[in-house]
């Protein structure tokens, strides 16, 4: 049973549930106290001991449920039978073996007949095929063969984990090895012998012969059939995640504006993850202790319970301010997805920069902040792509806006982020404005969607304004937008 | 009368029970975490929206179990001297005071300095003694003789060296102190739940020490059984029309949703007023019991009659 419980443990950390050692002892120490028996107050109690967020206790939820529901097939006998799992077709292979492998009673055919019909892929195989009817049959040969015929399915999904293992089904990693790993364990179980044997049988004179040829073989794709399911159950549990897991890997690193629609939604995941790990890491409002400077007002009060005696001395310290962001986004076609990505990035980390104030332009440049605050983040981003992105490009006019807009609030404390290819059709670049911003600001980082090689050419401007950020960045993968707002996290505290 | 703790704590059933005879109305889920709580004597660490009854059932437990509640509320900046011990500043003061007039007896007939700094040492560090101690309520909670409830208030408030400084508590029941070493919860360690609000994450190394128990807003059903355990007088059917419309309320895009400690104030100020069913002016003039912003308020304005009809209608 124990073996059960730390599957169930490795299947809940492939789901991406963080299970610690410790806590895979507590749950053998529960599972101890609580049994097997009752699942719902297995399942409550598992739950407070291995998930430890509100998400987790989700995965956790659809794991156990799924987990649960078929460990028939992992070799536990008393809970094999009775079970909803294999469903029709499982049915159907019993109920012939019952009456005609074992007994070998002669049958009726109308009996046979309306067997017939109710599994399809038989009834289609069956038609091709002479019919024997009913009657005697030889013993099988092979092993496979006359477990087959023996006719039971605890021995089988016995044999079907035991195959899994040796061919260690739990490595699938992606949804095309399915074929591959059923073709795998039927040949670890032994298919080569049983499909001799069919043949064999087939080509036999004997009529009881080619019976059991006929019936070995509908038992073949019954077999066939489970072992599928079985590897089904298995990629779900194992693969799923490692299979989602290298996909993230891969969109962490491909050129934003490669990404097709449909990964949409994954990237937005991995966003949320990726902003989520920096706030965990930023969330700490440090305070700098000023080294050497007394507090005197703070000391004073402090010790006056000791009569004055200083005992207790209290520092000077500075508690370091949130950064305070103004991000400024080129929504232009060429830009639009970088921008859409960096903007969710940026809201994402809310909770550790509470107040970033966001602009588009791509001629003329609003904030865009309001609309985030109302909206959700999806659909303010839609609303900023739809309302701003089109018109080409003016970095003097959007720089001049901003001016206009907001230059008084930027103080010290500010960091502003533009992200722009600083193609600017050869229009005037307004460097002027820039450089006041970059005197008057904390920072002013410029991320820049195009590889490095390719900033001086052509109608980019990326020369002359780089000389007024104090940081230059080429940003187009979700990795460089992870390093880039990490730095900016550090650097502000 | 004594209160036979491992008794109730036999099954989850009884636990519920004894939770409900104490006006604690509560899901399968809470009972088995106390359940586990108590058998595998691990902290628990609750979550959930503010109003759910966090805090409530440690008081609840501990009124159950009749065990004296330690609670220490946690705030930005608490640390080991408010949260442990401390040494009694003031009376090491003193005592230096009155030993300096008495040593020269304590070092007489001694020659040289290095006799005196001996004799001296015969005292032993009576300054860092027990005598000097001032326990404060986790380095209490662990002394306590016949174990007690401690209950750590909204953890999250927290810094996050004070977490750090959970941890020895939270695993091993004891705590450090440099100067007299380590004290050891006595026979019978705390029951221990820690609650947050989730305004930070709290870090793994605390989580994994606790049973993690989240307490969401109840259904239906056992909001109206909550309301009734506390506010008995109520009349049924304003029961059902109050719980019901707060439960619509909940679906609303609210800067902060009603929770079962607004239910409740809410159903004890209808009671107040006499009311003897839901309409549109009484929730009106009422609103600001159960939502805690203006925007709220102004939001669901629009909505009250709509609602009101909806529920009163059922």
């Amino acid at each position: 049973m124990d073996r059960t419980l730390a599957n169930f443990i490795r299947a809940l950390r492939n789901s991406e549930v963080r299970i610690s050692t410790a806590e895979t002892l507590d749950a053998f120490n529960t599972v101890e106290l609580v049994g097997y028996r009752n699942r719902d107050f297995l399942k409550r109690s598992l739950s407070l001991v291995l998930s430890k967020t509100v998400d987790e206790k989700e995965t956790f939820e659809t794991c156990f449920d799924q987990f649960f529901s078929f460990s028939n097939v992992h070799g536990s006998r008393e809970s094999a039978e009775g079970t909803s799992e294999g469903g029709a077709e499982s049915g159907d292979g019993e109920g012939g073996g019952e009456s005609e492998g074992e007994g070998g009673q002669p049958q009726s055919g109308t009996q046979a007949g309306g067997k017939k019909s109710k599994t399809s892929a038989y009834g289609i195989e069956a038609e091709k095929e002479e019919n024997l009817g009913a009657g005697e049959m030889t013993e099988a040969q092979s092993p496979l063969g006359q477990l087959l015929m023996h006719d039971s399915k605890v021995e089988l999904s016995v044999e079907m984990s035991k195959a899994g293992e040796q061919v260690d089904v739990r490595e699938i990693q992606v949804f095309t090895q399915k074929g591959l790993y059923t073709r795998r364990i039927m040949e670890v179980m032994g298919l080569a012998d049983l499909d001799r044997e069919i043949s064999d049988l087939r080509n036999s004179p004997q009529v009881p012969m080619r019976r059991l040829g006929q019936e070995l073989r509908r038992r073949r794709e019954w077999l066939r059939e489970q072992v599928r399911d079985y590897v089904e159950r298995q990629f779900l549990l194992h693969a799923d995640a490692s299979g989602k897991r290298l996909r993230e890997e891969l969109l962490r690193k491909v050129k934003l504006s490669n990404v097709e629609h449909r990964s949409f939604r994954l990237i937005q995941e991995i966003v949320y993850k990726m902003a989520k790990k920096l706030a965990a890491l930023h969330s700490r409002r440090k305070k700098v202790f000023k080294r050497g400077q007394l507090n005197i007002p703070r000391t004073l009060r402090h010790n006056m319970a000791y009569d004055g005696a200083i005992f207790n001395l209290k520092w000077k310290s500075v508690k370091i301010d949130r950064p305070k962001v103004f991000a400024i986004c080129d929504v232009s076609g060429s830009v639009a997805n970088y921008a859409r990505f960096m903007l969710m990035f940026l809201y994402s980390l809310e909770e550790v920069m509470p107040k970033v104030r966001s602009f588009a332009f791509s001629s003329d440049l609003a904030e865009v902040t309001e609309l985030f605050d109302r909206n959700k983040l999806e659909d303010a981003i839609a609303k900023t792509m739809r309302d701003y992105s089109g018109g080409s490009t003016d970095y003097g006019q959007a720089f001049e806006d901003f001016k206009r807009l907001c230059f008084d609030d930027v103080d010290h404390r500010t960091t502003i982020i533009i992200l722009g290819d600083a193609r600017n059709n050869y229009g005037d670049p307004r460097s002027e404005i820039l450089k006041e911003m970059y005197d008057r600001s904390k920072r002013v980082i410029w991320l820049n969607p195009e590889g490095r090689n390719s900033w001086y050419v052509g109608d980019s401007e990326m020369r002359r304004y780089s000389a007024y950020c104090h940081q230059v960045d080429e940003c187009n993968s979700l990795m460089h937008l992870e390093r880039v707002v990490g730095n900016l996290l550090r650097t502000v505290q | 009368m004594v209160i036979d703790i491992a008794k109730i704590a036999e099954t989850v059933g009884s636990l519920k029970d004894h939770l409900e005879e104490h006006r604690y109305i509560c899901s399968d889920q809470i009972a088995t975490a106390v359940y586990l709580s108590y058998h595998l004597r691990k902290p628990i660490l609750i979550e959930g929206p503010p109003g759910v009854g966090k805090t409530e059932l440690a008081k609840t437990t501990a009124e159950m179990f009749e065990l004296p509640l330690i609670r220490l509320q946690c705030y930005e900046g608490l640390d080991e001297a408010k949260a442990i011990y401390e040494w009694k500043y003031g009376k090491q003061l003193l005592y230096t005071q009155v030993l300096k007039e008495t040593l020269d007896e304590v070092l007489q007939g001694a020659k040289g300095f290095a006799q005196s700094i001996s004799r001296l040492h015969e005292f032993g560090d009576i300054f860092f003694s027990e005598e000097f101690l001032e326990p404060r309520p986790l380095l209490k909670a662990l002394r306590e003789e016949d174990g007690c409830v401690l209950l750590i208030d909204e953890v999250d408030k927290s810094d996050h060296e004070f977490e750090s400084l959970l941890l020895e508590i939270l695993s091993d029941y004891q705590v450090s102190i440099p100067e007299i070493g380590t004290v050891k919860a006595t026979k019978e360690p705390p029951m221990v739940f820690l609650t947050s609000n989730n305004t930070r994450e709290i870090s793994d190394a605390l989580k994994r020490r606790c049973l993690h128990l989240y307490i969401p807003f109840p259904d239906v059903d056992l909001e109206q059984r909550i309301i009734h355990a506390r506010v008995p007088d109520i009349p049924p059917e304003l029961r059902r029309q109050l719980v019901e419309f707060i439960q619509e309320l909940r679906d609303l895009d609210l800067k902060k949703l009603p929770a079962i400690s607004e239910t409740i104030d809410w159903a004890r100020t209808l009671l107040l007023l006499h009311a003897e069913s839901l309409d549109p002016q009484l929730v009106r003039d009422t609103l600001n019991v159960i939502l805690k912003f203006q925007e709220d308020i102004e939001n669901v304005d629009g909505e009250i009659t709509a609602i009101t009809s909806k529920v009163v209608k059922h």
